[in-house]
């Protein structure tokens, strides 16, 4: 039918489907600023358009039902590519991380300015209430918002300069425009999704009803002959190999044990089948004529389960090993059935009972630590399964193009992607080419190679181009959650505090199969014991698998859950020594100079080596806190009887990337007008790592930030990196990018000395991009045109590659002033401030929106978010109408983040990690701080009103 | 996934076209296209065009076409306070842009955050069936027994009327764990003529005549006293928002706390 309406001040008359959304009509006619983040239920907002002047969901209205209205979506603002004020304030308050929801805010912005246009807190918080960002912890866009305010009245305002650092650069340690923001703020093509061409097949899954079976039969015979049905694969025709999803360096430390479709389903929404049609609609149809037959096994549903003696077993394929024995007593030899497991070297694992890796480690005499005590505590502390729910889920669109096969994916690890993706197909990397578009957020989640497999795989059987796109209840079924984990932590002190010994025992779920099942239950240990000085500590780690939801990364990996129980349990012997907690902390924390002792027993992946720290920035940290809280006063009273008021403190730490078995590479090369092309390997998932490589470009090359463009995270046209995870984004590609900015402009001034008659260490580059010697000059764009123009010199080109073996522990002191109802056990966070160390902040402001967005996703887990199962181990809550995940209503009423730089002697500029840390701290402080307000240890997330409830006997 | 689309001139012509099987009214669309209608094939009988939408004081009154959103009421200078709180328990703006107040009591769910508080004031409906004329009866009969398109709300706002609507939920935007409106006047200190009505506690907003008997012409409860009163009188279940018994407590706190908070509504 025709619908007409205005789109942005024109008359458009458009035919529709009477049951096409709008949304859907605005994608299909090219609007495609209007995202989908929820499935059309109604709970992200980042579909919204402006319907009238007011803000609305276009995923919740049918195309008919706007003829004669009219219509503005983002795009109206960005015409001719400008920016409107509220664009151009998100982008200067660094509102723009992954960028899938800026058009989104963008539009709840300019509604409120219209109607108020010098908008309070309430109004603000109001204005955004619909629309969720997983990325930003929201706190930034009340300064978007009040610029935008401001420069309503006066367009050249300019808000106060932000905390700088590094007056010697000119970039580095001062915010400048993050590269891709205005971009991402028009709403321009940058996703996965905006690639798709029009004669793109689609991919559909049939997925597993049951957390355990066999599948005794599959017949697809009806299916094919659906309208539209191009191919469908199952385990009956799939490559035979078995590999594992985790986007690792080789050789991985996860187990191979999946296949692209099992034999054996083992947990609700596992692949039995996937579709390839012309239409989504011809693909889910034919999904329905696929007949299986199950026999369904008893499932695997808790840690416990798993443990127990006779337990159903989770993978019953033959075991091997690439190199090593192993594990003496364990059992290789499978039922015959199922499908192998191949581990590329020991990791102390014995599959056949469930455990699919450990390992345990320590230093110094436990036993005698403990019988030197005064006061022993063990504690049982549990974190259950929660989600990274970026707001774009994994999408893939995947095509063969000149006889290879060409995969844009939304991904952190392009190289892992295209490893994997070849071996999954049985074809060699030459054959593949990984093309990283912008990330809707990654959070860990895309560090797996969860859909891009099977996408690949049909592309390249059928040579048809195929889009697949996880819908949200996919993405919580069979996307990655945090290892749910069970860490009983053993304490023991002195009555002055002093610790002698500590013991963590950590047995986590990775579910049905093994990616990262070593490493992030490893990280839970090596991530917190280290901020800890004792002379006998001891740590435990087992992996089970069971049939509930895959584990794998998450930001912060296993350390927000490490962070959680031991921390927490060093508040509780505070409490039990009569000791205030920070003091406590005090009396045992790592400081400038420390030997930390445990890291020889903590290396991740290989040998680890105690290593001796250099300046450490945590008592700053810690007394800047203090202060902010009065720490050392009484806490502060609440008004109503029925809200008490607790405070709660933590230390926190997390790496930089992974010394020794990672390496990052970067190319920049110098253009014929003097510009710079930076070529990363870095995979940037909006979280500014293309702006670091760009700055490290500008600020060595002496240009500014205009003259440098970046193309990241392309196997064809960059070099290789490790991708992003491990917080080595900044540390790894950054290093790398200044190494390549110094070789070029080594190589510059080689040429410039030949040219110029001058000695090379005469020679300096100024601003702008002027290479300037005692007697003369050239500016790198005569310098570019020379060489290239048959001087002799050839393009001029600089290398870097990174690798080290220096461990870089960024650190963070963070505070919780929380109010506990002591009726209803509910907690609203008062006031939250993190003082935190990255080393040189690269982009202050960004810097800090990435510590909002931590923090804002580590208060969702802590307070709210939890994945839940049926008693057969079906997730029921797949959506965000059931998960819910934080608003901007939940943010912290007081919410503060201060930059505490502790620079690093082999980061980029001084530079470390900072983003994964901030997800350390919340549980534990809230925890502390719901003790402190009405005396009862929270030690299960998340901490709901039932569960503080429950905690304080009242249920 | 809607097949059909119709609009409506009237709306006897709307209940016509809502006559013929597997069609619904399709008001904001905020309920109906993201749960009901989503994978069934449905008609889908545009009535935006065709409801009042008009909020106006009629005498001692409010009249409230169905067609007005929850924003409208929120923007209304004649709505009592007590109406727009409830209206702003729907936390999401763009929601609030569209839902309407016909589709929320059409959706008829526990959690409604409108329906408790239209409970407790008395409200009435007015609605029509096919082939007959407008009719008007009680809110809690229609609730009971939905029938034909509401077309507006009629709510009583009597002068020395006290009431208060509250709810409960994880996060802000979440769907309403238990909601809770109460209106009553208090002669010489004491309770009279109270009416409560809950959601959470059964697959519809309720009003709770046998709460509202336990504190009649009494004097204000301590809240614990209301507390341990009314908490083995909810009947909860278990899901995802929390265990039956968590929910009887927390349902339990806010009757108590609904009761101290009310506030004179004109
Ligand atoms: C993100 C989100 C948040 C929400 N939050 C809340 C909340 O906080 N509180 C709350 O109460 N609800 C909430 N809802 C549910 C829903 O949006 C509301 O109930 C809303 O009021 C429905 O109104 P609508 O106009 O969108 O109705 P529609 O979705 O169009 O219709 C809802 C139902 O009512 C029927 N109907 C429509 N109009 C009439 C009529 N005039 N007479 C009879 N039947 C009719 C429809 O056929 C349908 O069955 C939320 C929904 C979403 C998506
Ligand atoms: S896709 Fe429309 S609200 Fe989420
Ligand atoms: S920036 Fe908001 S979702 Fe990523």
């Amino acid at each position: 039918m025709k619908v007409s309406f205005y789109l942005n001040s024109r008359a458009v008359s458009w035919d529709c489907e009477p049951g096409e959304t709008l949304r859907s009509a605005l994608r299909r006619k090219g609007i495609i600023s209007v995202r989908d983040g929820c499935d059309g239920e109604g709970s992200c907002g980042l579909c919204a358009v402006l319907l009238n002047g007011r803000l609305v969901n276009s995923c919740q209205i049918l195309a008919p039902q706007v003829e004669g209205q009219k219509i503005f979506t983002v795009d109206w603002y960005s015409k001719d590519r400008k920016l409107s004020i509220v664009q151009r304030s998100l982008i200067d308050a660094s509102c723009v991380q992954c960028g899938y929801c800026t058009p989104a805010v963008t539009l709840a912005l300019h509604e409120l300015l219209e109607r108020s246009p010098d908008p309070d807190e309430d109004e603000i918080r109001d204005a955004l209430s619909g629309t969720l960002c997983r990325c930003t912890g929201y706190e930034q866009f009340y300064d978007a918002a009040k610029m935008a305010s401001k420069r309503l009245s006066d367009p050249t305002y300019q808000p106060p300069v932000g905390p700088e650092f590094k007056p010697d650069l000119r970039h580095v340690g001062k915010d400048r425009e993050k590269v891709d923001a205005a971009a991402l703020a028009r709403g321009e093509k940058a996703y996965v999704e905006d690639r798709v061409d029009a004669d793109a097949c689609h991919l559909q899954l049939l997925m597993s009803p049951h957390a355990h079976a066999w599948i005794k039969r599959i017949d697809v015979s009806k299916a094919l002959e659906m309208p539209g049905v191009v191919d469908i694969v199952t385990h009956e025709n799939c490559p035979d190999s078995v590999y594992t999803t985790a986007g690792q360096g080789y050789p991985e430390p996860s187990p191979y044990d999946q296949r692209m479709f099992p034999r054996k389903v083992r947990h609700v929404g596992d692949r039995v089948a996937a579709v390839l049609a012309e239409t989504p609609e011809q693909a889910r149809a034919a999904i329905e004529r696929i007949a299986v037959e199950y026999e369904v096994l008893e499932p695997v549903l808790s840690i416990a389960d798993a443990k127990a003696p006779g337990a159903p077993i989770v993978h019953h394929g033959d075991v091997s090993y690439v190199v090593g024995e192993p594990p003496a007593g364990s059992s290789v030899k499978g039922d015959g059935r199922d499908d192998p497991i191949l581990y590329q070297f020991p990791l102390h694992a014995d599959p056949h009972r469930n455990l699919a890796a450990s390992v345990a480690d320590g230093i110094g005499d436990v036993e005698r630590g403990f019988a030197e005590a005064d006061v022993v505590i063990e504690r049982t502390y549990v974190g259950t399964r929660v989600q990274c729910t970026p707001m774009e889920p994994h999408v893939v669109y995947a095509k063969v193009d000149s006889g290879r096969l060409v995969i844009h994916a939304s991904t952190q690890v392009p190289w892992h992607l295209r490893r994997i993706v070849a071996r999954a197909i049985g074809i060699s990397e030459n054959k593949v080419r990984v093309i990283k578009e912008r990330v809707g957020g990654g959070f860990g989640a895309k560090q797996d190679i969860v859909l891009e497999d099977v996408a690949g795989y049909m592309a390249w059987k059928t040579g048809r181009p195929v889009f697949f796109r996880y819908d949200r209840a996919m993405e919580f079924m069979t996307s990655r959650t945090r290892h749910g984990m069970e860490i009983t932590v053993k304490l023991g002190a002195k009555r002055d505090g002093t610790l002698t010994a500590m013991e963590m025992k950590v047995d986590a779920d990775t579910g049905p199969y093994g990616q990262h099942c070593l490493t992030v239950p490893m990280n839970a240990v090596s991530k917190s014991l280290p901020l800890i000085l004792c002379d006998n500590a001891r740590f435990e780690v087992k992996t089970y698998y069971t049939n509930l939801s895959p584990a794998g990364a998450y930001q912060g990996y296993g350390a927000p859950k490490g962070s959680f129980a031991l921390q927490t349990a060093l508040a509780e012997l505070a409490s039990e020594l009569g000791i205030d907690q920070l003091a406590l902390i005090e009396k045992n924390r790592v400081r400038s100079g420390s030997r930390i002792e445990i890291l020889r027993s903590l290396g991740e992946g290989r040998p680890g080596a105690p290593v001796t720290l250099g300046e450490c920035g945590l008592g700053e940290m810690i007394d800047r806190g203090r202060k902010a809280f009065s720490w050392d006063k009484p806490k502060p009273e609440s008004s109503d009887p029925d809200w008490k008021i607790g405070r709660g403190a933590v230390i926190i730490q997390q790496g930089s990337g992974l010394p020794g078995l990672d390496a990052a590479n970067a190319e920049l090369r110098l253009l014929t007008d003097g510009t710079l092309l930076m070529l990363s390997g870095g995979a940037d998932l909006g979280t500014g790592l293309d702006t670091v490589t760009a700055k490290a470009a500008a600020e060595i090359m002496g240009l500014d930030m205009e003259d440098v463009t970046v193309v990241s995270g392309d196997t064809d046209t960059t070099p290789f990196d490790k991708g992003a995870y491990a917080s080595s984004g900044t540390y790894f590609s950054g290093n790398a990018a200044v190494r390549a900015a110094e070789d070029l402009r080594d190589k510059c001034f080689r040429v410039a000395s030949e040219i110029l008659g001058e000695p090379v260490a005469d020679l300096a580059i100024v601003p702008r991009g002027i290479v300037r010697g005692k007697r003369g000059e050239i500016t790198l764009a005569k310098l570019a045109h020379m060489a290239t123009q048959g001087e002799g010199h050839g393009d001029l080109i600089g290398m870097g590659t990174f690798k080290t073996e220096h461990a870089a522990f960024p650190y963070g002191a963070h505070f919780v002033e929380a109010a506990v109802n002591v009726r209803t056990g509910e907690v609203k966070l008062k006031r939250f401030h993190a003082y935190q160390d990255c080393g040189t902040p690269i982009n202050p402001a960004l810097a800090i929106g990435q510590i909002y967005g931590g923090v804002m996703k580590a208060i969702g887990h802590s307070l709210y978010e939890e994945l839940l199962f049926d008693e057969k181990g079906a997730p029921i809550n797949l959506g965000f109408t059931d998960y819910k995940i934080p608003s901007i209503y939940e943010v912290p009423e007081d919410f503060h983040v201060e930059l505490v730089p502790v620079e690093d002697e082999i980061g980029p500029f001084g530079g470390k990690s900072v983003s994964e840390i901030s997800l350390n701290s919340a549980a534990p402080a809230i925890s502390i701080a719901i003790h402190d307000a009405v005396g009862a240890w929270c030690r299960v997330w998340p901490f709901t009103p039932e569960r503080v409830l429950r905690a304080m006997g009242k249920l | 996934m809607v097949k059909e689309y119709f609009k409506p001139a009237s709306v006897d012509e709307a209940l016509e076209l809502l006559a013929a099987q597997s069609s619904f009214a399709l008001a904001g669309g905020t309920f109906a296209l993201a749960f009901e209608a989503r994978d069934k094939p449905e008609r889908a009988v545009d009535v935006g065009g065709i409801l009042p939408r008009t909020i106006v004081r009629k005498g001692a009154g409010l009249y409230v076409g169905a067609g007005a959103t929850f924003q409208e009421l929120i923007e209304s200078p004649v709505v009592p306070d007590v109406l727009k709180d409830a209206a702003r328990m729907m936390v999401n703006r763009n929601t609030r842009n569209r839902a309407t107040v016909g589709g929320n009591i059409g959706a008829n769910k526990s959690c409604s955050s409108l329906a408790p508080i239209l409970l407790a004031l008395g409200a009435a409906v007015e609605y029509q069936e096919r082939g007959k004329a407008p009719a008007t009866e009680p809110l809690a009969n229609w609730i009971a027994e939905p029938k034909g398109l509401v077309i507006s709300v009629l709510a009583p706002l009597e002068a020395g009327i006290q009431a208060a609507a509250l709810r409960v939920s994880r996060t802000a935007c979440d769907v309403a764990t238990a909601t809770v409106a109460c209106a009553y006047r208090l002669n010489g200190g004491m309770i009279t003529g109270l009416k409560l009505a809950v959601g959470g506690f059964s697959a519809h907003a309720q009003q709770r005549q046998d709460i509202a008997a336990l504190f009649e012409g009494k004097a204000l409860p301590a809240k614990n006293d209301a507390e341990q009163a009314v908490r083995d009188l909810l009947v909860a279940r278990d899901d995802q928002r929390g265990s039956a018994d968590y929910k009887k407590l927390r349902g339990a706190a806010l009757i108590a706390d609904a009761l101290h908070s009310a506030k004179d509504i004109v």
